[in-house]
């Protein structure tokens, strides 16, 4: 009869990145010798929603911190509606800069 | 009566000969063609806790303390018009911490400054911070936060 080995154990695998820290009261800024030195205003960046996402889990992946997820909506209630618990795989999500 | 007007004539006569040898004004200097365009090129990054009006690092160092503002000092050469971003990463998370992008127009070498301040306590550990030309990384730089 086979010998068969217990299946291997990864309990104890991550991807390599530790979790995200907190950066909301992090800002930026520059100036330049070089003439006509403008800021670029960005972009604000997206994201779509996948299944099992929630605006806090969200906030923490984008601002490493979850109480920031009333950022999020109050710029997208349009897209989310009344109820900041109800999104949808597929919605498109505008995240502002921190 | 004849003295007065033979003394005029001779003074209009004097001052007909006088415009008549003016000299004419020299033609003007050749106007000099432009400098050849020249794309924008970063030299060197610069890290330190702070600038001069020149927009250097007074004191160059990769290491920060907790609430330190982070200064960069980036040097250009070039002389065609752009934008420059600086974006701040945490490296053990892979967030990014800040993005500034200026748009700039310089007529030779420059330096831009690049900064980033917390009202909290930085996050110790490694970062990088990367500037990009019109969009294309052009250098990176490491430095890190320690308690």
């Amino acid at each position: 009869m086979p010998d068969y080995k217990d299946p291997a154990d990864f309990s104890g695998v991550s991807s390599g990145k530790g979790p995200p820290a907190d950066f909301s009261g992090v800002s930026g800024g520059a100036s330049s010798t070089a003439p006509g030195a403008v800021p670029v205003t960005p972009k604000n960046r997206t994201y779509t929603v996948a299944k099992g996402d929630n605006l806090s889990k969200i906030a923490k992946s984008f601002y490493g911190n979850e109480r920031m997820w009333r950022k999020i909506y109050d710029v997208n209630k349009q897209v989310i509606g009344k109820n900041p618990d109800l999104i949808k795989p597929g919605q498109v999500l505008t995240i502002p800069d921190a | 009566m004849r003295s007065l007007t033979s003394r005029a004539a001779t003074v209009a006569a004097i001052l007909i000969a006088a415009s008549a040898c003016k000299k004419e004004p020299p033609p003007p200097d050749p106007v000099p063609p432009p400098p050849a365009a020249e794309p924008v090129s970063v030299t060197s990054i610069d890290l330190g806790k702070a600038v001069g009006p020149d927009k250097r690092v007074l004191n160059s160092t990769d290491d920060f303390g907790l609430r330190d503002t982070i200064y960069a000092s980036v040097s250009t050469t070039g002389n065609t018009a752009g934008t420059m971003t600086a974006k701040w990463t945490f490296e053990s998370s892979g967030q990014t911490v800040d993005s500034t992008t200026l748009s700039i127009s310089p007529t030779g070498p420059a330096v831009t400054e690049f900064h980033i301040m917390n009202t909290n306590a930085w996050p110790a550990g490694k970062y990088k911070l990367t500037v990009m030309v019109n969009g294309v990384t052009a250098k990176d730089k490491e430095f890190e936060i320690k308690r």
